[in-house]
């Protein structure tokens, strides 16, 4: 899915993605270009839990966590708790040192309050040293500083997240097995070879534990669902691309349904702008850009970046006889990484209401939406 | 009213060079006090600025209590929950191969950029092609680093320089701006650690913590938490004793301005004794005299200290170099800029000159008060009594004397005390001026009278004979010449006994690295113990540590080695407590012992990287390393303690009469410089000691030449209106048959004779001061022994430049006389 490899560039724009062109141009350090990362070129054998690890082989990496949660009093939040590993070289320079860079680390943390109409965001990067962040092989163990993502031997996954009045603390629990995306899990991105990322999802996952936003005095037990992205490649982007918007709902009828539209500079869409719906037992099928049809219905203009975004959309698959209105929970749910990296993109939680094979469901999820603050495209 | 001020200021007018001088006098005494003050104000105003900068957004900084600090410690600050930003810091310094040393910061630039800004705008400035190269270059090449703009432009270095330095080569990625005006190297914390060789290491942590009680809770043995608070009190406390010294100076440059004021003010009045007993006689009411010379005397005062506050101003501009430049050397890196231009500095000065004007005045006023017209118009300027009342106001001065040794004996309670002892006893010994006169009139006359005949005599007769004004133009110059000689005793004194405490301490044949410098590896301590010849090896360790809440400093060395080698000087204990160190007691220098009131069999507790140690004290050295004292321990105990293997440099002894002396120094010489350190045989060693010794004094030495200056005019301006005063008698000497030249030379004895006076006086004035400097005001604020040595050379300088000083200040009047002779005439106008 082309969201995650080029909203992980951005992320990275403040620093490394001019070291990137730098060296495109210069063509040195030798490690930092593109030339030695394995591409996502075919399908591979998926096996879990080894590849809810690292995959260092790849350039780019993520590990991309969402939810929809609620306290006992029917208050309602949404949160993002995002990890992104970004090789800058092959291999470290002096592996007997901590602080030799081979990755970086990068993660970004937000809260939606929405019975309080509030947004809170956060985003740090590290280098792995003695310590302080990096991803496991072999399993899901992730750590940027004291924000991190662990999976159990009985595949439940920890999240534990707090900054700054800011704390996160879930159990998921997936409710479906992983959904792989695209073919096999080979997501393709455009229509060059290698244009393309290894993709896949838990749809559905059951989320417990505890949630603080600032002014909070105390934690709040809360429940929900939670949706789990992870996707790594090397070198999926397209010079031609403007920003991408992507879905990720659960319908009230059990179904989940990610739609990711790469929208192009002249004004259309990639091709291979696509989807994947997954039926409530845990079945998927692909949707081609044909499959979708969707309409924005209102803008929300950004007071802080002057970006105007879509805020509300009507989805239409009618092969799967869907048809759902979703609008934002919060208006404002942009985040400005200035901290990291200095990129600006909306990523929030809604909800709405439609239909599902002819029955009345609500739905309710994430949407991200980027390249509509700043300029993007020249850059990719 | 109105025409007595006019005339008065038209005498002004007409006496233009007396006048001037009189200005001057009052400017140059406001100008010394208001440049002194202002210049240690800047100073110490900088330091909040200086430390601002690189603490960034911090709150506090965590360390190990001595020496680095393990990098694995940085994973559990991440996971407190009361941290919420950290930055590893690597603090150490470099010496380019030019010799100067740079400081050099190892920085993560991922986790530095939540607590500082110099490393997030990499390249910032070069664009944005540049700013991924550079960044990549800071990132993956171990020789990159970025330099502040300072440092840059001194050393002409740009985006692609290279730097040369004893350690390697560096090459420059990035200039970044620099407001502390710190020559500044930051290089990656990864790449630090191979460069200082110490690997799996960081000096400290810079924290932003939000919940400082639980969090030093958490982190309670074994670490220094400094809060920044802490840190720029540690700093503040660090200059104590330096800033008590700016202090003091500048209160002695008040001291000496007022006093040269109020002689300047004193003088006014007094010449103008005549012109009121004239209006007086016309009908004019005492008031209205009064008031014109009040008048006359405020103008002075204003414009004089107008002036003086412009003109000191421009030197505290000088004096802030010097003052920073001595903390640098001394304490710590501070570039103080000079307080920007402030009209209070205008306002200040004229305060000071009309007050001290006013004050000055006074005493001659209530005088005119009672004056009667006759009598002074007869001519006669001498005043009948006053040798009873010089009596009179020398007791006065034993008063101030008495009360001088009360304060001194009080001077435990404060320095301030001490300072206020040595007011006291300035003041106290200028009221002895006109007695000092009348006992030295019979020898001085014989003394000029054979020298010079009659014209001696009869000048130092008119010294006695006008004891009113003479006596005060003695005390002024010679609180002057005092203060130069004291100051002067007191700086070579101490430099004697720096000579001595080196030659007891520091007897090592050579030096690898000191204190200051870059560290030793111990690679190359391990090396040198191979080196077949050397007698022993002082490994030298010294660090910063807080003691009972004040700063003081553990150094760790090698207790057998200097036993064997050095001969320290005791205050308790001896060469017997070497064995004691070396089973695990410690030595404490006199200024700790002072300070902290520990003495041999003391226990003292100490934190370490163990918790709290306790110690035993077994014995009290004289030490001028540092006034904040020492502990100092053997090598075992320290790394015991600590955990701290750094060297900070190395004591090479060869035993005496070995042959091979020069091959192995040689030897050792080859092996340091392999290893890229610097290294200073004895004698290098005690030079550069004695040449920060004596740039440390820089400040003090400035003080002096101002107070000479100041005494300068001081003694010129009095001369002037005595002569200008008497011109008449001129005339009644050539009708008695005196040539011109007889005049001349009278003039020039009278001004030797009261430089001769002044310094006489000033000779056992400034022995005195110099003692109360050395044995109250330096033992109160640096808690330090100096022991007095007499030195020839202040009194020689102090006695030529008096006698420079009266024969400058009688050109003018023997210019005069030689000039204006034909118009001087017995006649009244």
């Amino acid at each position: 899915m082309t969201t995650r490899p080029a909203l992980l560039l951005r992320a990275l724009a403040g620093l490394i993605v001019l070291v990137l062109l730098w060296s495109l141009f210069a063509g040195l350090p030798r490690d930092l270009f593109g030339q030695g990362w394995r591409q996502a070129e075919a399908t591979r054998q998926w096996s879990f839990p080894r590849d809810h690890g690292s995959h260092p082989e790849y350039r780019t990496e993520w590990w991309y966590f969402t939810g929809n949660l609620a306290d006992s009093e029917g208050k309602r939040y949404g949160y993002q708790l995002t990890f992104f590993r970004y090789g800058l070289a092959l291999e470290a320079q002096d592996p007997s040192s901590s602080w030799s860079v081979r990755d970086v680390y990068l993660a970004h943390f937000a809260i939606t309050d929405a019975s309080r109409g509030g947004f809170h965001w956060r985003d740090r990067a590290s280098r792995k040293g003695p310590g302080l962040a990096g991803a496991a092989t072999g399993t899901m163990d992730i750590h940027v500083l004291n924000w991190s993502a662990r999976m159990k031997d009985d595949g439940r996954i920890t999240l534990k997240a707090a900054q700054d009045g800011m704390e996160l603390d879930l159990n998921l629990t997936p409710a479906k097995p992983p959904v792989l995306h695209g073919r096999q899990g080979l997501s393709r991105k455009g229509p060059r070879p290698g244009q393309a990322s290894h993709y896949y999802s838990f749809t559905d996952l059951t989320a417990r534990g505890t949630l603080r936003v600032p002014g909070m005095k105390d934690p709040v037990a809360v429940k929900g669902t939670s949706w789990f992205d992870q996707e790594f490649g090397s070198n999926q982007l397209s010079q031609e691309q403007a920003g991408w918007d992507w879905f990720a709902l659960h319908l009230s009828d059990g179904r989940d349904l990610m739609i990711y539209y790469l929208r192009r500079k002249d004004g259309t869409f990639e091709r291979e702008s696509s989807g994947t719906l997954v039926e409530r037992d845990g079945t998927s099928r692909h949707l081609a850009l044909g499959d979708i049809e969707t309409e924005v219905l209102s803008h929300w203009k950004s007071a802080k970046t002057a970006g105007r975004y879509p805020a509300a959309w009507r989805i239409r698959v009618p092969a799967a006889a869907i048809d759902v209105t979703v609008r934002p929970l919060v208006a404002d749910q942009e985040l400005v990484t200035t901290a990291s990296t200095g990129i600006t993109y909306w990523e929030g939680a809604v909800d709405g209401r439609g239909t599902s094979g002819e029955k009345e469901v609500s739905a309710e999820g994430y949407v991200e939406l980027t390249g509509y603050a700043g300029s993007l495209g020249g850059k990719f | 009213m109105r025409s007595v001020i006019r005339s008065f200021l038209r005498y002004l007018a007409r006496r233009k060079s007396l006048s001037i001088l009189q200005l001057l006098g009052i400017a140059l005494g406001v100008a010394a006090a208001v440049g002194m003050m202002l210049a240690s104000r800047s100073a110490l105003e900088s330091l909040g600025s200086a430390v601002d900068f690189l603490k960034g957004g911090t709150t506090h900084t965590i360390a190990r209590p001595a020496g680095p600090m393990e990098e694995t410690v940085l994973a559990g600050i991440m996971r407190d929950p009361a941290v919420r930003y950290f930055a590893p810091v690597i603090d150490r310094k470099v010496r380019l191969t030019g010799g100067q040393q740079i400081r050099m910061l190892g920085l993560d630039p991922f986790l530095d950029r939540n607590v500082r800004s110099i490393t997030a705008r990499i390249g910032a400035s070069a664009g944005d092609g540049r700013t991924g190269e550079a960044f990549s270059s800071f990132l993956f090449d171990p020789g990159a680093v970025l330099v502040d703009e300072n440092m840059a432009r001194g050393l002409n270095l740009s985006a692609g320089s290279a730097i040369a330095t004893l350690q390697g080569p560096l090459n420059v990625v990035h200039v970044f701006s620099n407001p502390s005006g710190e020559p500044l190297m930051i290089i990656d914390v990864g790449h630090a650690q191979k460069f200082f060789r110490m690997r799996g290491y960081v000096d400290r942590a810079d924290l932003v913590v939000t919940d400082e009680e639980a969090f030093r809770q958490r982190w309670a043995t074994g670490f220094t938490i400094e809060s920044n608070t802490q840190k720029a009190r540690n700093l503040s406390a660090l200059l104590g004793a330096f800033k008590l010294n700016l202090e003091a100076l500048s209160l002695f440059a008040l001291f000496v301005g007022i006093f040269l004021i109020y002689n300047t003010a004193m003088f006014a009045v007094v010449s103008r004794r005549r012109d009121a007993g004239i209006f007086l006689a016309i009908g004019a009411s005492r008031g209205q005299v009064a008031g014109a010379f009040l008048v006359e005397v405020l103008i002075l005062g204003v414009a004089g200290g107008a002036l003086g506050g412009v003109l000191g101003y421009f030197l505290s501009k000088f004096l802030v170099e010097i003052v920073g430049g001595t903390i640098s050397t001394l304490y710590f890196f501070l570039r103080p800029s000079a307080l920007p231009w402030s009209s209070w500095n205008l306002a200040g000065g004229v305060f000071l000159g009309s007050a001290a004007s006013i004050v000055g005045s006074l005493p001659p006023l209530l005088e005119l008060r009672r004056v009667r017209p006759v009598h002074v118009l007869r001519g006669r300027t001498a005043t009948r009594g006053t040798s009873k009342r010089m009596r009179t106001i020398a007791l006065f001065g034993t008063a101030c004397l008495a009360l001088a040794l009360v304060l001194f004996g009080l001077s435990f309670l404060h320095a301030y005390v001490g300072f206020a002892g040595a007011f006291a006893f300035l003041l106290g010994a200028s009221f002895f001026a006109g007695f000092v006169i009348i006992v030295a009139t019979p020898g001085m006359k014989r003394l000029f009278s054979r020298v010079m005949g009659l014209a001696g005599r009869i000048a130092i007769g008119n010294i006695r004979e006008n004891l009113g004004r003479t006596s005060v133009a003695v005390a002024a110059f010679m609180i002057a010449l005092s203060m130069s000689i004291g100051l002067g005793s007191m700086i070579d004194s101490f430099r004697r006994s720096l000579v001595w405490w080196m030659d007891s301490q520091l007897r090592g044949d050579l030096y690898i690295s000191t204190k200051a410098d870059v560290n030793v590896p111990e690679e190359l301590y391990e090396e040198l113990k191979t080196v077949p010849g050397i007698g022993g090896i002082d490994v030298f360790r010294n660090v910063p540590i807080t003691f009972r809440g004040r700063p003081a400093s553990i150094t760790s060395i090698d207790a057998s080695v200097l036993e064997r080698y050095d001969r320290f000087g005791w205050l308790e204990g001896g060469d017997g407590s070497w064995e004691r160190v070396k089973r695990g007691d410690v030595i404490v220098s006199e200024s700790f012992s002072r300070r902290f009131k520990v003495g041999t069999g003391s226990r003292i507790t100490i934190e370490t990287a163990r918790g709290p140690a306790e110690l035993l004290v077994a014995g009290v050295y004289y030490d001028y390393a540092s006034e904040h004292g020492v502990v100092m321990m053997d090598r075992s105990v320290y790394l015991r303690l600590f955990r701290d293997r750094t060297i900070n440099s190395l004591g090479i002894f060869i035993d005496e009469g070995n042959q091979d002396r020069a091959k192995i120094i040689e030897e050792v010489k080859r092996r340091a410089r392999s290893f890229g350190l610097p290294f200073a045989t004895r004698e290098e060693f005690h030079g550069r000691i004695l040449d920060i010794f004596d740039s440390t004094f820089a400040v003090t030495r400035s003080m002096r030449v101002l107070a000479v200056i100041v005494a300068f005019f001081g003694i010129a301006g009095a001369l002037m209106t005595l002569f200008v005063e008497r011109q008449k008698e001129f005339g009644v000497y050539r009708a008695l048959g005196f040539t011109t030249g007889d005049v001349a030379r009278m003039t020039v004895a009278e001004s030797l004779g009261l430089g001769l006076i002044s310094f006489l006086m000033s000779a056992v004035v400034g022995t005195v001061f110099a003692l109360i400097l050395i044995k109250v005001i330096n033992l109160q604020s640096f808690n330090w022994t100096i022991f007095y040595h007499f030195t020839a050379r202040p009194y020689v300088v102090t006695g030529l430049t008096a006698l420079a000083a009266s024969l400058a200040a009688c050109a003018y009047p023997v210019w005069s006389v030689v000039r204006k002779y034909p118009v001087m005439q017995i006649r009244e106008e």
